[in-house]
């Protein structure tokens, strides 16, 4: 690579992580207001978050080489595995009836989030993972804990008190990370 | 105990029964001597096997009672609380006595244990027939098809344990003896036995009711085998029994995780005490025998007060007023032991293959290739399967499997002939996964 190929790089790189920043912002935002309290959205909305999950967890095990990387994203796989079932099967209970099917495929937002971490050239693979998974977690609790809440579904509202802790958790874990690999 | 404390059962041989609206045996009235709780037993010979269902049904339920109790009190401070609870807890522990007490002594552990399989089968089916949400229906479906599985092999451990009797001896001709989903494929890691819990707030009444039974029913039956199951000398006994048992354990796990978790101690124990007024009165509804009706007669009494005491102190405690949590019109349809071949042949024609991936059901063939059940059997299965060894064995000993079919052939072609898992489509994906490992 030339130095100008470089500095494109580099350039395009930043503008990746800021779109991925950005995107954080507006999914927090999304997942404060109407994933909070509408059972419609909050279904999307988590299905989404455990697609992109469960994505961005089988690249790093793709490609990162680093063990705790790996770890996490294992139990990355595991835990919105977990969460996916548990909301297919809340929605085949009779409190549920009417809400729409969950969305089978990712939004615009995340996919785009997949191709920036496709994208990361294998040094900085890692740090884009766990910077994602920070900003991803961080959307995830807002949506669980606001529902918890605020929801209008009492079934939903108890997967959301399941899976809160979890993502809790989890957020922690990758800010842990994050502060290790810097 | 007088005449006037038996006074529900011309009230209560109706349709529906509302508990809350009855008068119960004030608590301190309750209290009976030792030959009141231990004079009576059943004939092992000549009971009806619902009358026997009956009678380990609610040694269940009245143990569910007291470990919840036991539970309660570990977790609460308030003294007062603490002293309804044991003044409770202790007249059902008086019950649980008189109700396992009618079992004799002369009933061997094995045939007590294919009453307890009985139990198992026609009780879930009866409440998966009973149960309206589609969900929970489906926990209660692939529940049953094991406990099915465990009564065919236990009667052929019967038959080969000298026993006087066979199986059908026990269970009548009201359960057919056939193989479910086999045992063998039941070990499944801890994690996919965990299910999606209703909510108190949204379910019907029903589901609760159902929930509170099954799990009661298969708590007891984890405790019975992995405390009798090591009695026997013969080692493929205890083999099997410590096998199954250790299914009996997954099975609480599976029916526990549908309870709603955030359900309030006081309402969760005037949930208890509700239920086993529907079951005492379920009991008396159907049952013939005329001395063990007057016992589900009299607990009855007894629940009713209890349920009272319950519901004053979540009143009075928590602010939760019962007439909205309970139905207002109480319950109307008895549990009720009856025979359910044709359903449970529904249920193995069309789920056999089925497992558990945490809270869904889905065809073996469709686990990933790297799933930790396939981990999990290999550990636990390495070495022999105590289960399918007991089959082989009676092939051996007496040129066949020992099966009661009363309704036609195995619905399934793949245990038609055979009681071990060779030709099920378990047995075919493990030998895929181990062929591509």
């Amino acid at each position: 690579m030339t130095g100008n190929d470089e500095k494109h790089e580099g350039v395009r790189r930043t503008m990746d992580k800021a779109g991925d920043v950005v995107g954080g912002m507006v999914g927090r935002m999304t997942a404060s207001t109407a994933g909070s309290t509408r059972a419609d959205e909050f279904v999307k909305s988590a299905a989404i978050g455990d697609l992109y999950e469960i994505a961005a967890a089988r690249l790093a095990l793709r490609r990162s080489r680093t063990d705790e990387v790996r770890a996490a994203a294992t139990k990355m796989i595991a835990d919105h595995t977990t969460s996916t079932h548990h909301l297919r099967s809340a929605l085949r209970m009779n409190s549920t009836r009417g809400l729409p099917a969950p969305p089978l495929e990712m939004d615009e937002r995340r996919k785009t989030m997949i191709d920036h971490l496709k994208a990361a050239p294998d040094d900085k693979f890692d740090k884009t993972y766990v910077d994602q998974q920070v900003l991803a977690h961080k959307e995830t609790v807002d949506l669980m804990t606001g529902f918890r809440e605020h929801g209008d579904s009492p079934q939903l509202r108890s997967l959301a008190a399941g899976t809160a802790p979890v993502v809790q958790r989890h957020l922690a874990h990758m800010e842990r990370l994050r502060a290790r690999l810097a | 105990m007088s005449p006037e404390d038996t006074h529900l059962q011309d009230r209560t041989f109706r349709m529906a029964f509302n508990p809350l609206a009855e008068k119960g045996i004030p608590i301190e009235r309750q209290f009976r001597n030792w030959s009141e709780l231990t004079g009576h037993t059943y004939n092992t010979n000549d009971v009806h096997p619902y009358t026997r269902c009956r009678v380990i049904l609610m040694n269940g339920i009245e143990v569910e009672a007291i470990v919840n109790s036991h539970n309660a009190a570990r977790r609460i401070a308030d003294t007062g609380i603490k002293q309804m609870l044991a003044l409770v807890r202790k007249a059902e522990q008086q019950q649980q006595k008189a109700v396992n007490w009618l079992i004799p002594g002369s009933e061997s552990t094995i045939a007590n244990t294919i009453g307890y399989e009985q139990v198992a089968v026609d009780l879930t089916s009866w409440i998966a027939r009973h149960e309206p949400d589609p969900y929970l229906n489906q926990v209660y479906e692939f529940g049953v098809l094991e406990d099915y599985d465990h009564l065919y092999r236990y009667a052929n451990l019967m038959d080969l344990m000298g026993e006087r009797r066979k199986a059908e001896e026990i269970t009548g001709d009201l359960t057919e003896i056939l193989p479910g989903r086999p045992t063998i494929f039941h070990h499944r890691h801890p994690h996919d036995e965990l299910r999606r819990p209703m909510t108190v707030e949204a379910s019907n009444f029903q589901s609760i009711l159902n929930a509170l039974t099954v799990v009661s029913a298969e708590q007891q039956t984890m405790n019975y085998y992995m405390n009798v199951g090591n009695r026997p000398e013969d080692p493929m006994a205890r083999a099997l029994y410590c096998e199954i048992a250790m299914v009996e354990e997954q099975h609480v796990s599976h029916y526990e995780s549908i309870l709603d978790p955030t359900t309030p101690e006081l309402l969760n124990l005037a949930l208890h005490e509700y239920n086993e007024c529907w079951l005492y009165w379920s009991c008396m509804q159907t049952e013939p025998d005329p001395r063990i009706r007057q016992v589900w007669e009299l607990h009855l009494a007894m629940e009713i007060e209890h349920l009272r005491l319950a519901c004053e102190m979540m009143k009075e405690v928590d602010r939760i007023d019962p007439e909205e949590i309970f139905p207002r019109d109480g319950v109307s349809e008895p549990m009720t032991f009856e025979p359910n071949k044709r359903y449970v042949r529904d249920v193995l024609a069309r789920t056999l293959d089925l497992t558990a991936y945490d809270s869904e059901f889905v065809p073996v063939g469709d686990l990933p290739d790297d799933h930790r059940f396939f981990g999990y059997q290999n550990t636990v299965n390495a070495g022999g399967v105590p289960s399918e060894e007991v089959i082989r064995r009676h092939r051996e000993e007496t040129g066949g499997e020992y099966r009661v079919a009363t309704e036609g052939e195995h619905p399934n072609a793949s245990l038609r002939e055979s009681g071990t898992c060779e030709e099920t489509p378990y047995a075919k994906v493990e030998q895929e996964h181990l062929e591509n490992a």
